[in-house]
């Protein structure tokens, strides 16, 4: 009883005491860093050259098979985009299953399968392993490529390609990779729309038969499964499988710059300007300065306590994130930063990074960013071990680059080693800042000019290819000629005013459904109406009149304000260009444009509320091929017909953010100046 | 051949049922006098520790004329305390290695950061400095009004349908606190007073409301010691935490509504009142929920979205609340669908499943995707920690992470179909079309401005 009550004084006063030492003035110091233990993976080749890692653990009831082929990159040519249908192809029925079977037998076990032109990975519990096997046995030997597979893929990537030709991170990524490496390299090419339409089953199929070969495929199996397990499954579903040669490709290093250099894709209905700085760089996983190269990146532009953000978007405020990346790779690796800013903004922008990148390259770090970034990183690869992924990846790496045995179980030591000079030596060694790409996709007429600063600026179109030269306006052009010239083109100022009113239809086809949209255009007496049907159903109309509009959604209606009803004005007739003069509207002619090949001349229309639209008028016939609305997106006009002695354009793509495929409308009847009644406008 | 095939069938499931089982979670527990409840986890495998504290405050702890507050908290305890400089808290933790976050929910509120192992001193501190002392004062409460702010609109003004469970909780609930959304009003935080936000700190940042879970490589001993070093001295709460007792009365009709959004596309939105969160019947609802809409096979994807196409995407979320949360179904239409359409095709879905039950075939699959779900959720320290202390706040006790694999197994298919006729009663849901904004869709709309 004595020795309790002695203990519990005793406890009492240890706990007294402990409370004293607590100083919260102070942050507590690190425990000694901790022994980072990578689990080592078992590794065994099959006769066929199949290598396999093992990564056994077992604290979870789950095992994952990822097979890798090590090819050399290739170029594709007049198939580009061929690899990228590899994959699904592969997954779409074999010759005993289905898409539909693969699928449901997949979800039935809660399994994953998935495939690409260089991997296939498959996932289960343990429980689930063999049929798991089974169905990537089957996929990997058996695949039939059904051709309506093909068909289907082939429809998405061209909608895909559609949205990223709009896209101004797609469009900034090609142009980058063209400029840096070439559109003759296998990095430097883009998919086309032909060359999505050369690809056939045939490809596929011989893409398949000649890399999908054990000789060049690794095999990392991680998870509840020992080394002696995994020679039994490996044995048994991939010793068939044969070996084969598999061609190699060297490619030509690009040549590096003399100075540098400006691309430039002029989208002009961008506010923000998208900036890449980027260079090729010598740069392999592990080369020697590998890991300072990790650190370096960390410092310059790696995440949001990083130089470029700190400057850029912390202290500039001219962006919501600027980043950079060092990108290691076998062919060639490439240094790159970028952001995207306001218009406004670009040139002060890219004086940021150019100064950033300078310093960097002239200054160098301080220890204390050295210190922070080192724990950064420390950090995020000691939580990369926890994923057991992670380990298999290790070993996949030692086996492909060829580094030592030890590479990662060293790999913090190596990095807490590196000090503030062999940082600096590697930005030096890494980065030229006299020899830069410099590509903007951004309103190249408001920042054409001020990019002239940086380099040469060379004007490039949506995919990367060198933009057609555009003649200069001659100098006795205006806007008031263009539009003289188009009512000339279409049939004559006498012919065109004779048109009072319009009545059309125009019919469209939206993923699968059709779309109907009625239009009656009054020119004479300012009235509009507006009516969208989908599958039978109204979905949507706006009537003007009386300079009074309302618009209505699904039944319900509103009346529009006074700027609203002022924009939709600039579209109610149904020859707008006849009435720019009476509408006091003013024309400005902004030079001459590349619209998808075509040379024309530019036009931009303001109301004097201060809504505006732009029109583009061919060069050569005159006539208008393209609108551009802020809010409705852009109009191509096309397949000019003659009606009443008019040329009316009979087909209209739609391109818009708002729908997720450029819309082609056709006019499937059309009445010129008809009766009209109240009635139509109500 | 076609009889083995079958007998072979039923055999596999037989066999399926005694390994439907999971690996034991090993963990200990103490208290401290203040009340604060500890969990640790210990595993060595990799060289980091998860810390994190579980603050059993929601937004059903507050008063009516003062919501969004439990989740303007979860900001304010970013501000710092006596020790840690404003806006400090984050680079600290990122200098060191680590990363954290945190969330809120109708119940709870969490805070979790990941270290490297050597750094757990530095995690306990930080958490203590934030129960002990956190900055609640005029400058901290501005800025993280404004950040809110922008968070509500980003997340749920101006993305579409982004206001779905705003507008559900307030029809779903008439008296229950569960009626607003934990983002809450920016009114009533703008109304509040700072000895508001300083009480509402007093009253629920207490270590007698608290949970700290610390999962990853630690020693059990040093790891005890350094809790009650950094947390014995925060005191105890001195008022009982007031966790509402208010019963929601069941629905004896359907309320139907139509809510005008910034959106292009119609959705419709079904919500029907679930029981208490540990009920037992929630491991069948969220059953059900997968079988309705988990996965491209599930019924009402396969039915829906891939054959009849009246739909672009469906889902059905259970969301399981402490005192009986909503069962939110939502579908969005395909182009040129009636919402009434898509609703009419949804309820026969679910009638099917109320009448008919599911096949054999796929109740297994059901098993199995409960399983591999259950079995990946405790796949890093973070889930762990996380699982751990929901168990022990929301499921009685910590081991319950040790049983969750059982009250799934438990569940029949009988049980299916009878908890789709109890929950999914039509006379007491609510039905939300969420329609497009007239004067917007029509100034947005690419046929409007044609020519």
């Amino acid at each position: 009883m004595k020795k309790i009550a002695i203990s519990f004084i005793l406890s009492l006063l240890v706990s007294v005491v402990s409370f004293a030492q607590v100083d919260r003035s102070q942050f507590p110091k690190a425990g000694p860093a901790p022994v980072i233990k990578i689990g080592e993976a078992e590794t065994f080749t099959l006769d066929n050259g199949l290598k396999v890692f093992v990564v056994e653990n077992d604290k979870l009831p789950r095992v994952s098979f990822t097979l890798v082929l090590e090819r050399d990159p290739l170029f594709e040519g007049e198939k580009a985009g061929l690899t990228g249908f590899v994959g699904q192809m592969m997954r779409a029925g074999t010759t005993t299953r289905t898409k539909d079977q693969i699928d449901e037998e997949i979800d039935f076990i809660g399994a994953n399968l998935g495939v690409s032109s260089t991997s296939m990975s498959a996932s289960s519990l343990k429980k689930h392993q063999g049929k798991i096997l089974d169905l990537m046995a089957d996929v990997l030997y058996n695949p039939v490529f059904p051709e309506e597979e093909l068909e289907k893929l082939k429809k998405q990537t061209l909608t895909g390609l559609a949205t990223s030709k709009d896209d101004p991170n797609s469009i900034s990524g090609r142009l980058s990779s063209a400029m840096v490496y070439g559109k003759d390299h296998p990095y430097g090419e883009s998919t086309t729309e032909e060359s999505i339409g050369n690809i056939t089953v045939e490809d596929v199929k011989s893409y398949y038969t000649t890399y999908f070969k054990p000789n060049i495929a690794y095999l990392a199996i991680v998870g509840d499964m020992s080394k002696s397990e995994a020679e039994e499954v490996v044995n048994k579903y991939f010793s068939d499988w044969e070996a084969g040669d598999v061609p190699k490709f060297t490619y030509d290093t690009p040549a590096p710059l003399d100075k540098t250099v400006v691309g430039l894709v002029d989208r002009s209905s961008s506010v923000q300007t998208v900036i890449d700085i980027a260079q090729p760089i010598d740069l392999t996983l592990g080369d020697e300065e590998y890991i300072a190269s990790r650190v370096l990146n960390q410092i310059f532009g790696g995440g949001s306590s990083s130089r470029l953000f700190m400057n850029l978007r912390e202290d500039k405020g001219y962006t919501y994130g600027a980043y950079s990346s060092f990108a290691a790779d076998k062919l060639i690796g490439q240094f790159s930063a970028s952001a995207s800013v306001r218009t406004e903004v670009t040139d002060s922008a890219l004086v940021e990074f150019i100064y950033e990148i300078n310093d960097l390259v002239d200054n160098g770090v301080t220890q204390e960013e050295l210190d922070k970034a080192k724990a950064n990183l420390a950090g995020s690869f000691g939580r990369s071990l926890e994923s057991p992924a992670t380990i298999a990846n290790f070993a996949l790496n030692i086996e492909r680059y060829d580094l030592p045995k030890d590479y990662y179980e060293t790999y913090l030591q190596k990095m807490n080693a590196l000090t503030v000079a062999d940082i600096n030596k590697t930005a030096d060694d890494l980065i030229d800042p006299s020899k830069l790409y410099i590509t903007a996709v951004g309103n190249g007429s408001e920042i054409k000019d001020k990019l002239a600063q940086f380099g040469e600026v060379m004007m490039f179109d949506n995919m990367g290819f060198p933009a057609k030269e555009m003649a200069a306006v001659d100098a006795d052009m205006t806007s008031e000629k263009v539009i003289e010239n188009y009512i000339a083109a279409i049939g004559g100022k006498a012919k065109a005013s004779a048109i009072k009113a319009a009545k059309l239809e125009m019919v469209a086809e939206v993923m699968g459904t059709q779309l109907t949209i009625q239009l009656i255009h009054d020119d004479a007496n300012m009235r509009f109406a507006q009516k969208t049907i989908v599958g039978g159903n109204v979905m949507q109309t706006s009537v003007v009149k009386d300079g009074k509009g309302t618009a209505s959604v699904q039944g319900q209606s509103m009346a529009m304000t006074d700027e609203q009803v002022d924009a939709t004005q600039l579209s109610t007739y149904f020859l707008p260009e006849l009435h720019f003069e009476t509408m006091g509207y003013t024309l400005t002619l902004d030079g001459i444009k590349d619209v998808e090949g075509t040379p024309a001349y530019k036009v931009i229309v303001a109301t004097p509320l201060g809504s505006s639209v732009t029109n583009y008028y061919s060069v050569e016939s005159g006539l208008k091929i393209k609108n551009e609305n802020p809010v409705s997106g852009d109009t191509f006009y096309s397949d000019y017909q003659e009606k009443n002695g008019v040329l009316i354009p009979m087909t209209q793509t739609i391109k818009s953010a708002m729908i997720p495929v450029p819309l082609e409308a056709k006019i499937t009847n059309l009445e010129i100046n008809p009766e009209l009644t109240e009635a139509d406008f109500n | 051949m076609m009889k083995k095939l079958t007998a072979l069938g039923l055999m596999a499931g037989m066999l399926s049922v005694p390994a439907f089982a999971q690996n034991k979670i090993e963990f200990k527990e103490f208290d401290l006098d203040n009340g604060l409840h500890v969990i640790m986890h210990q595993d060595n495998t990799t060289p980091i520790v998860v810390t994190s504290v579980l603050y059993h405050v929601g937004s059903k702890n507050e008063q009516p004329d003062r919501t969004g507050f439990a989740h303007f908290f979860e900001h304010l305890m970013f501000e710092g305390s006596e020790n840690i400089e404003r806006g400090e808290y984050m680079n600290i933790i990122q200098s060191h290695g680590g990363t954290l976050n945190a969330y809120t929910s109708n119940d709870i509120t969490y805070y979790y950061e990941s270290l490297p192992s050597n750094e757990l001193e530095l995690a306990l501190y930080m958490e203590s400095e934030r129960m002990l002392h956190s900055k609640v004062d005029q400058t901290g409460v501005e800025t993280q009004r404004e950040v809110v702010k922008e968070e509500k609109r980003q997340s749920y003004d101006n993305r579409p349908y982004g206001s779905i469970l705003i507008e559900t909780l307030k029809r779903a609930y008439t008296v229950h606190p569960y009626r607003w959304a934990p983002i809450g009003s920016l009114d009533d935080l703008n109304a509040a007073s700072i000895e508001e936000f300083q009480q509402f700190y007093k009253d629920f940042y207490v270590p007698n409301n608290a949970t700290l879970t610390i999962a990853g490589d630690i020693d059990y001993k040093q790891t005890e010691e350094w809790v009650k070093k950094y947390f014995s001295e925060i005191p105890k709460g001195t008022k009982e935490i007031y966790r509402p007792d208010i019963e929601e009365p069941k629905k004896t009709a359907e309320i139907r509504d139509v809510v005008y959004d910034n959106i292009q596309i119609p959705a419709v939105i079904q919500a029907y009142n679930l029981p208490p969160k540990a009920d037992k019947d929630s491991y069948a609802m969220s059953m059900l929920s997968t079988y309705l809409t988990g996965g491209n096979s599930s019924l009402m994807t396969k039915e829906l979205v891939d054959k009849q196409q009246k739909a672009l995407a469906l889902a059905a979320i259970p969301l399981d609340l402490e005192d009986g949360g909503i069962f939110i179904m939502y579908g969005i239409t395909n182009m040129g669908v009636e919402p009434k359409d898509l609703e009419t095709e949804i309820d026969k879905l679910v009638k099917q499943v109320q009448e008919e039950g599911i096949s054999d075939q796929d109740f297994e699959k059901l098993q199995n995707i409960m399983e591999n779900n259950i079995v990946s959720g405790n796949s890093s320290m973070a889930g762990i920690a996380e699982n751990l202390a929901e168990a022990h706040v929301m499921f009685g006790g910590a081991d319950y992470v040790n049983k969750v694999m059982d009250a799934y197994s438990q569940v029949t298919k009988a049980d299916l179909q009878r908890v789709a006729n109890e929950y999914l009663t039509l006379d007491g849901r609510v039905v939300l079309y969420y329609l497009p904004k007239p004067a917007e869709a029509a100034q947005e709309s690419p046929e409007a401005a044609q020519e």
